[in-house]
């Protein structure tokens, strides 16, 4: 892992159009401003994690269509 | 590639390799997967059956986010729009939230990160709204009570 010490209003660029800049600094949280392309998604990490845990869950055997389709017809 | 690569579905009559839809990113947990077909669950609207035709072996099922909650919104961002070739607000867009059967037997649906295809493009995304208030597991149908 690359490693930097930037200080308020400091940045960094990744590649030729990423910029991630120090806006604030407190005691226990930083405030970083991103500039990016429009094709590149932006999240927090959590999340992501949370939708794609909620994605692997989903996954289904095809085998189950009629068992869901029934149960979704029974709770309406 | 011409055969969808889950060999051990069942085949699917109406899976036509020219609709695949294209998702430049996968979606979250299966950024591999690259193409998609969706397919009508026969027999079983409105339920429809999202699959990968490359990348690993994934299928879902999938509703409508606006037929399980009436007055359901989703924003795109322009950023988000643009992902899918849909700059056009007036294009009209498929909307997908994923149908999650839990261990327990209960049903939900994802609310929070709905799957967005613009049909003229076939170019599909997950969104990843940052403040949305609809949650990630909005129950269907309870767990199942023991006597059924």
């Amino acid at each position: 892992m690359l490693v930097f010490t930037r200080r308020r209003d400091e940045a960094i660029m990744i590649g030729d159009g990423i910029e991630v800049r120090v806006l604030r600094v407190g005691r226990d949280g930083v405030r970083l401003g991103i500039v990016a392309p429009p094709e590149v998604r932006v999240h927090r990490r959590e999340i992501y994690d949370q939708i794609r845990a909620a994605n692997q869950s989903a996954l289904v055997k095809p085998d189950k269509l009629e068992s869901v389709a029934a149960r979704l017809k029974k709770a309406q | 590639m011409t055969q969808p690569a889950a060999a051990s579905a069942p085949v699917e009559a109406e899976i036509t390799v020219s609709e695949t839809v294209t998702f430049p990113n996968g979606i979250p947990g299966f950024e591999s997967c690259r193409r998609w077909v969706v397919l009508a669950a026969e027999g079983h609207t409105p339920l429809r059956r999202l699959h990968a035709v490359d990348g690993a072996e994934a299928s879902f099922l999938a509703l409508d986010p606006r037929q399980v909650l009436e007055g359901y919104r989703c924003e795109l961002s322009d950023a988000d729009r643009a992902r899918i070739g849909a700059t056009d607000t007036k294009t009209p867009l498929l909307w997908l939230a994923l149908v999650n059967v839990e261990a327990s037997g209960a049903v939900s649906i994802n609310l929070r990160a709905p799957i967005v295809i613009n049909p003229k493009t076939m170019m599909g995304q997950q969104v990843l709204p940052h403040d949305c208030l609809y949650p990630l597991r909005h129950v269907l149908a309870e767990a199942e009570a023991e006597d059924q």
